[in-house]
C-alpha cells in the first residue's frame, strides 16, 4: 500500500488549519506525525479518515494494483484522538462488534482478538465491562478494535497519551508488531522518545505548515549540523559563569559540574575546548547527537521566531 | 438496500436495550400484578355475602340475592343495639311518614360500605313500584316511564361502519400502541445517538461504516425495538380482556370483534411509521451535541402528532379532516389503519397511502444520514436550525 498527499489544505473558518501539506508513505512503513496542539496533526488525520475532505490538494492510495482518491474504509484501522467504546460491554463484546462491523467472521475475529489480548495480558479480562477497566487498559482495548481486522493502514491519534511508561513501551511493542505485520501505521504524537524509537519517517509541523520532514537523519541535517558537547569538571561552576567565558553558546546545566554545550555551525569545538581547558580541569568530553526532542524544541523555537504570528 | 453492517448495527441496537431475563421478570411481574388484582377483587366482592336488613312492619319488599329483609318484633332501639353488637342486622331502616310529599328513608348502619349503594336501588325501586299502586299505574306503564328515550342512528353512508362499534375500539387501540411504540423509540434513539457521542464512539464507528450505514442500523434497531413493545403491549391488553372476560363476566373467550384485515394492514402501516418517526427522530438526535444543554430533545416528540390529531378526528371517519390526515406520507401510518377500522375503504386506497409513505420513508432516511454526518463534522459545535434545514434539503453525501 503506498500513500500520497499532496498540497493538501484545509481552513475552518478563518483558520488554515493545514497548508500545502505534501508527504508519501510506503508500504509498511511508520509514519509520525509531530507539533504541538494546533498544528494541523488531527485535521490531516481526518481528512485521511475521509471525515472532512481537503479544500485543496489530493489523497491517493495505491493498493493491489488498484488506485484509490481516498483511503478505503476496509483498509483502515482507526484510533481517534477523541476515543471511546461502550463501557457497560464487556472487552468481548465491543472488540467483536466492531470487528464483525469490518467484515470479520466471528470466528476470525475471536482468534484475533485472543491474540492481540495475550499481547496486552487483558486475556483473562475479556468478559469485564469496559468501564471497570483503567484508563489505560481502556485505551489498550481501542488500540485492539483498531487492528483486529488487520487492516493495511492503521492510524493513531496521540495512542501514547495517558499510559504510564511501561504501557508505553507495550505500545511501542504493539507497533512493531504491526509494522512485522507488513501494516502500513500513521501516529501522531508528543512522546518524541517513543517516536524515535520507532518512525521510519516523521513530519514536524506547527501553525498547519510542515517545518521537517524525512527520516531521522534527514531531519538532523534539515535543522543544521547541530552539534553536542557533554562535559564534566572537578569543581563546580555557574551556568552563567560558563556563558561568560562561552558567550553565544546554548549551555544547559545538568548538575553542578556536568553541562551540555549546544554549538551552531559557526562555532568552533576546538576553540571552546582550548577556552574550557584553561579555565576548569575537565574529567569527561563527549560529542553528542541532538535527539529529537531537542530537535524538536529548536526547530519550534526557529519557526516562533520566523512566524511569531 | 439494506447493507450488511446496517443489520449488525441494528442487532446491536436492539439488544443494547433488550435484557432477557429483565423482560422475562417484567412479564412475570405483570402476570403477578394482575392475579393480585383479580384476587383481590374476588375476596373483596361484597355482592357475594348476603345482608339481613331491618324493615319496618308494614314493608312489603321482596327478598333478593344479596338482600334478606326481615321485620322484627322488638323496638328501634333494640334494634339497633344489636347492629351494634353485630349480632344480627348490617343495617336497620327507618321510614319517616311525616312528611306527606315522600317518604323520608333512613338507613342506620355501622359504617358506608360498597352494598349499601345496592341496597338503595332495592329501596328505590321497591318505593317506585309503591308510588305507582298509589297512582294506579300498571306494570306496563311503570316500566314505559322507566325507560329512558332510546335514540337510533341510521348512517346513509354505507361505507361507515358506525360510532360505538368494536371497530372504533381497535382503531383507539392502534393509536395507543402507536404512542407506546413512539415513545419506547424516542427513548432509545435519543439515548443510543448522544450516548455514543458522548462516549466518543462515533468516530470510531464512523471509519468502519458509512453515515448512512450507521444510522440505518439505528433506525432499523430501534424501530423493532418499538415494534417489540407494540407487540408485547397488545398481547397484554388481548390478555386483560381474557381474564376479564373469563374471570370477571364469566364469558367465555370471544374474539370475533377482532377485524383480521385491518390488523393485516395495520402491520405494514405501524412498522413504516416508527420507521419514519424513528428517522426523524435520528435526525434530531444527530444533530445534538450534548443532551443535557441541548433543547432540540423535545422537537422529537413532533412524532406523536399524528397520533393527536387522529384522536381528535376519531368521530369523524368519513370527514375532510381524516382524509386528509389518512394520505398525508408524515400523518397516515396513524390515521389509515384507524379510518380503516371505522370505514370500508376500497383496497387501493390504503395500498397508494402506503406506497407514499414508503416514498417518505426513503426520503427521511437519507435526511438522517445527512444530519448525522454533517452534524460530526462539526465537533463540538451543534448546528442551527437553518443549517439542519440547508442539510435536509440539500443532495450531498459527503
Amino acid at each position: 500500500m503506498q500513500l500520497s498527499v499532496s498540497t493538501i489544505s484545509k481552513d475552518y473558518g478563518d483558520i488554515a488549519a493545514v497548508r500545502k501539506v505534501s508527504f508519501q508513505i510506503n508500504s509498511g512503513d511508520i509514519f509520525a506525525l509531530l507539533g504541538p496542539n494546533g498544528a494541523g496533526k488531527s485535521s490531516i488525520i481526518r481528512m485521511l479518515v475521509g471525515m472532512t475532505r481537503p479544500d485543496s490538494g489530493t489523497i491517493q492510495v495505491s493498493h493491489q494494483n488498484e488506485v484509490y482518491d481516498h483511503v478505503p474504509r476496509r483498509l483502515l484501522g482507526y484510533l481517534p484522538e477523541d476515543r471511546g467504546l461502550y463501557p457497560d460491554k464487556s472487552i468481548e463484546k465491543n472488540l467483536l462488534y466492531l470487528a464483525q462491523l469490518h467484515g470479520l467472521s466471528k470466528q476470525k475475529a475471536l482468534q484475533e482478538m485472543a491474540h492481540w489480548l495475550e499481547v496486552f495480558d487483558l486475556s483473562d479480562r475479556r468478559d469485564e465491562e469496559l468501564k471497570q477497566l483503567s484508563k489505560g487498559n481502556q485505551q489498550k482495548v481501542q488500540l485492539i478494535a483498531a487492528v483486529l481486522h488487520q487492516p493495511a493502514l492503521v492510524i493513531l491519534d496521540e495512542p501514547f497519551s495517558g499510559l504510564d511508561p511501561i504501557n508505553q513501551e507495550k505500545v511501542v511493542g504493539f507497533l512493531k508488531a504491526l509494522k512485522s505485520r507488513g501494516m502500513t501505521v500513521i501516529l501522531s504524537a508528543h512522546q518524541m522518545a517513543m517516536v524515535e524509537k520507532l518512525a521510519d519517517h516523521m513530519l514536524l509541523m506547527a501553525r498547519g505548515s510542515v517545518i521537517l520532514a524525512g527520516t531521522l537523519a534527514d531531519i538532523q541535517q534539515q535543522a543544521g549540523p547541530q552539534r553536542q558537547i557533554a562535559i564534566s569538571c572537578t569543581d563546580a561552576v555557574e551556568v552563567e559563569q560558563l556563558q561568560q567565558w562561552l558567550p553565544g553558546l546554548t549551555i544547559e546545566g545538568l548538575s553542578a559540574n556536568k553541562f551540555l554545550l549546544t554549538l551552531t555551525a559557526e562555532q568552533s569545538v576546538s576553540a571552546t575546548l582550548k577556552r574550557l581547558v584553561n579555565e576548569l580541569e575537565l574529567t569527561q568530553v563527549e560529542m553528542q547527537t541532538a535527539d529529537l526532542h531537542q530537535l524538536y524544541l529548536m526547530a519550534m523555537a526557529q519557526h516562533q521566531q520566523r512566524d511569531p504570528a | 438496500m439494506i447493507s450488511k453492517q446496517s443489520v449488525i448495527v441494528a442487532k446491536w441496537e436492539f439488544l443494547r436495550f433488550f435484557k432477557w431475563k429483565q423482560q422475562l421478570i417484567s412479564y412475570l411481574l405483570m402476570m403477578a400484578v394482575m392475579a393480585a388484582v383479580a384476587l383481590w377483587s374476588y375476596f373483596t366482592d361484597e355482592s357475594r355475602k348476603v345482608y339481613r336488613i331491618a324493615v319496618p312492619a308494614e314493608f312489603s319488599i321482596s327478598n333478593s340475592e344479596q338482600f334478606q329483609f326481615q321485620r322484627p318484633t322488638i323496638d328501634f332501639e333494640a334494634q339497633l343495639a344489636q347492629l351494634q353488637a353485630d349480632e344480627r342486622w348490617h343495617a336497620v331502616v327507618t321510614v319517616n311518614t311525616t312528611d306527606t310529599a315522600a317518604h323520608k328513608v333512613e338507613l342506620h348502619t355501622l359504617a358506608a360500605k360498597k352494598w349499601q349503594q345496592q341496597l338503595e336501588t332495592e329501596l328505590s325501586n321497591y318505593f317506585r313500584q309503591q308510588y305507582a299502586t298509589e297512582l294506579q299505574l300498571t306494570p306496563a306503564q311503570l316500566e314505559m316511564l322507566q325507560q329512558p328515550v332510546s335514540v337510533e342512528y341510521t348512517y346513509l353512508d354505507e361505507n361507515f361502519k358506525g360510532k360505538d362499534t368494536p371497530e372504533k375500539m381497535i382503531a383507539l387501540g392502534v393509536l395507543i400502541l402507536l404512542f407506546i411504540g413512539l415513545s419506547t423509540a424516542f427513548g432509545q434513539v435519543l439515548l443510543s445517538i448522544t450516548g455514543e457521542k458522548q462516549q466518543r464512539v462515533t468516530e470510531q464507528l464512523y471509519a468502519i461504516v458509512t453515515p448512512q450505514q450507521w444510522m440505518d442500523g439505528k433506525v432499523l434497531g430501534h424501530s423493532l425495538s418499538a415494534m417489540k413493545a407494540m407487540v408485547t403491549s397488545a398481547l397484554v391488553m388481548l390478555l386483560v380482556f381474557i381474564v376479564v372476560s373469563v374471570v370477571v363476566r364469566d364469558d367465555g373467550i370471544n374474539l370475533s370483534w377482532l377485524n383480521w384485515a385491518v390488523l393485516a394492514w395495520l402491520v405494514p402501516f405501524a412498522l413504516l411509521g416508527v420507521l419514519l418517526s424513528a428517522c426523524f427522530m435520528g435526525a434530531i438526535a444527530a444533530s445534538i451535541d450534548d443532551p443535557n444543554t441541548s433543547g432540540k430533545g423535545a422537537v422529537m416528540m413532533i412524532t406523536w402528532l399524528p397520533m393527536l390529531f387522529t384522536y381528535l378526528v376519531i368521530d369523524s371517519p368519513t370527514g375532510s379532516a381524516m382524509t386528509i390526515l389518512s394520505w398525508l406520507p408524515l400523518t397516515s401510518f396513524a390515521a389509515m389503519p384507524v379510518k380503516m377500522a371505522m370505514v370500508d375503504l376500497p383496497w387501493w386506497q390504503p395500498a397508494l397511502s402506503l406506497l407514499l409513505l414508503v416514498a417518505a420513508v426513503g426520503w427521511m432516511r437519507r435526511v438522517a444520514g445527512r444530519i448525522f454526518l454533517r452534524g460530526m463534522q462539526m465537533y463540538g459545535k451543534e448546528p442551527s436550525w437553518g443549517q439542519i434545514v440547508g442539510w435536509a434539503l440539500s443532495n450531498k453525501t459527503d
